[in-house]
């Protein structure tokens, strides 16, 4: 981003002392709005701005075969898109490394440990027959609009569609034999909720001299030392931690920004439960 | 006759489910013994060697238990002119698995085995194109991309980019056999890779991770309490700093059980890196041949 001097030392001063460009303090969020069932065709979906960073999330829901290893549990798959439409810079290598750094980091804090432990998205309960037949959730992330903070959005943004998403209600025939494929009949009808209850929320703490802010903007991440993304569910546990940008950090730094992240998580997860019940409201009225 | 044939069997099939193996059952015990009879907080025994390539302007091979990397460095090189000029140096990093690595030849990373998909007799032919397609897409992005980045992430921090403005300094990584805990031995073996080529550095950069399972915390897991863990968490540090350049958590994780972790974990850096530049000293000691 091509700063001024005069344009950088204005954004570091305004941080040292807690008001920053925007007239927000550190620990503020810009306005968060929520738009559920944006897309048709996906089972859920969902779009989230913040500012005029603007993501949507949608979630498909497809039968498929659970892994020799995890016999017993669905699974879920994340991947997201930087499509050069939001930026310049995100046209071949740029938004091809920057996808793979976002989908890694989102796994990482919504999908848990690999026993399946603190995952958001509890895995067996997507298991329909045992070893043969198991719902494969694919939820794919778009960047349309980027002024940073893109992981924060992107993971409010799965939240939001993901309970948005309905899964049809499934019958298994009961006479297949054990070797064979069960037939299973998917209703048009009848549909289940998902549970959202354990989805964290991602807060990222952007470093920039020796404050930490939250949702910094494209203009703020160009003057950080390093971010720590930290993922807190409803109970205020660690779900998942990440660390960008070049810089070391002091451990104690590091468990300090722990802290901070579960103390905003409190109000961004209810912020966003309340923006999320209010856009559902408003998906039915229409 | 008969009887000896069937003692004998004439094909060997290996068994892919053996790979992974049920959580014990008393892993929540405290009388739980790991697979390799280890202690909770006690790392497999590091063998370090600089020098493995002679091509290379620095190389080092680490041996962590069964966990076997090498890494070369190359350069500092003139920057491709593609690349706009910079007044600090730029780092590539490269991590790739033998197709041996694996206990299943050419298993990817991982973090990527949900999409082994495995298509099925009741998928429509529209529904398996896109499976395909899906597929490939992700295939594409498998080559230990993520590793890849993961490795740049915790190096830059550590080496003094402006010491070679202009230009690049290529690290490539191969794992040659998985046997646990692989981006935590391959970030210490690039560090000492990048100190025998010579590459200007802040610090050594040591690397340790640690898995929770059930109430136990164990350092430097293996393979099989990988595939069973509850979380993860590693963390790449500058010993002599105190600087943590990189650190991840997965799983569920409460706030007391992440500092004592994290204190378990750094402790065993300094220890890393105190074997790592014991490691450096033989090595310019040496006689030469």
């Amino acid at each position: 981003m091509g700063l001024s001097l005069g344009e950088k030392n204005f954004i570091k001063g305004g941080i040292a002392q807690d008001i920053r460009t925007d007239g927000r303090k550190r620990l503020t969020y810009r306005p968060v709005s929520v738009e559920t069932g944006v897309i048709p065709q996906a089972s859920g979906s969902a779009r989230v701005k913040m500012g005029a960073t603007d993501v949507i999330a949608s979630v498909k829901a497809e039968l498929g075969k659970p892994n020799a290893s995890h016999p017993d549990k669905g699974r879920v798959s994340i991947y997201v898109d930087c499509s050069p439409t939001a930026e310049p810079t995100f046209e071949g290598r740029g938004g091809e490394e920057l996808s793979i750094e976002l989908s890694t980091a989102l796994q990482r804090c919504l999908l848990g440990g690999k026993s399946g432990a603190g995952a958001g998205i509890d895995l067996s309960s997507l298991s329909i027959v045992e070893g043969k037949v198991c719902w494969d959730i694919y939820i794919d992330g778009l960047v349309v609009s980027s002024d940073g903070n893109l992981l924060d959005a992107l993971g409010a943004a799965i939240k939001a569609a993901l309970s948005n998403t309905a899964i049809p209600k499934v019958e298994v025939a009961a006479n297949a034999s054990s070797d064979e494929q069960p037939e299973v009949d998917v209703s048009d009808e009848e549909f289940l909720q998902f549970d959202t209850t354990g989805i964290p929320v991602i807060i990222t703490l952007t470093k920039v001299g020796r404050h930490y802010i939250v949702d910094a903007t494209a203009e703020e991440e160009s003057q950080m030392s390093s971010a720590v993304s930290i993922s807190v569910n409803r109970q205020g546990r660690i779900c998942g931690l990440t660390k960008r940008g070049g810089a070391g950090l002091d451990p104690s730094i590091i468990l300090d920004m722990i802290s901070v992240a579960k103390h905003v998580s409190e109000q961004l997860i209810d912020k966003l439960d309340s923006e999320i019940a209010a856009a559902e409201a408003c998906d039915e009225e229409l | 006759m008969a009887g000896k044939i069937s003692n004998t069997p004439a094909t060997y099939t290996p068994s892919p489910t053996s790979q992974n193996k049920k959580r014990p059952s008393i892993v929540t015990g405290s009388d739980w013994v790991r697979p390799d009879g280890r202690g909770l907080h006690q790392c497999r025994p590091a063998f370090l060697r600089t020098g493995a390539v002679n091509s290379a302007s620095g190389s080092a091979y680490a041996e962590f238990g069964n966990t076997k990397v090498i890494v070369s460095v190359f350069g500092p090189r003139e920057s491709k002119k593609a690349m706009m000029y910079s007044d600090i140096g730029r780092l590539n990093c490269n991590v790739s698995y033998t197709s041996f690595a694996t206990p299943i030849r050419g298993q990817v990373h991982e973090s990527f085995d949900p999409y082994t998909l495995k298509l099925c007799s009741y998928f429509s032919p529209s529904t398996v194109i896109f499976c395909i397609n899906l597929m490939l897409l992700v295939c594409q992005a498998s080559d230990s991309k993520d590793l890849s980045s993961m490795l740049h992430k915790a190096l830059e921090g550590a080496i003094i980019l402006e010491s070679f403005p202009k230009t690049t300094v290529d690290v490539f990584a191969l794992v040659l056999e998985s046997g646990g805990s692989d981006l935590p031995v391959v970030i210490s073996c690039a560090s000492l890779a990048l100190s025998d080529a010579g590459i200007r550095l802040y610090d050594i950069v040591a690397s340790v991770s640690m898995s929770c399972l059930g109430m136990n915390l164990v350092i430097d897991p293996v393979s099989e309490e990988e595939s069973y863990q509850d979380g993860n968490l590693m963390i790449t540090c500058m010993p002599s700093r105190n600087e943590v350049t990189q650190m991840t958590v997965t799983g569920e994780w409460s706030t007391p059980k992440i500092h004592e972790a994290m204190q378990i974990c750094l402790d065993a850096c300094t220890k890393l890196g105190m074997i790592m530049r014991s490691c450096l000293k033989e090595a310019v000691s040496a006689p030469e041949e």
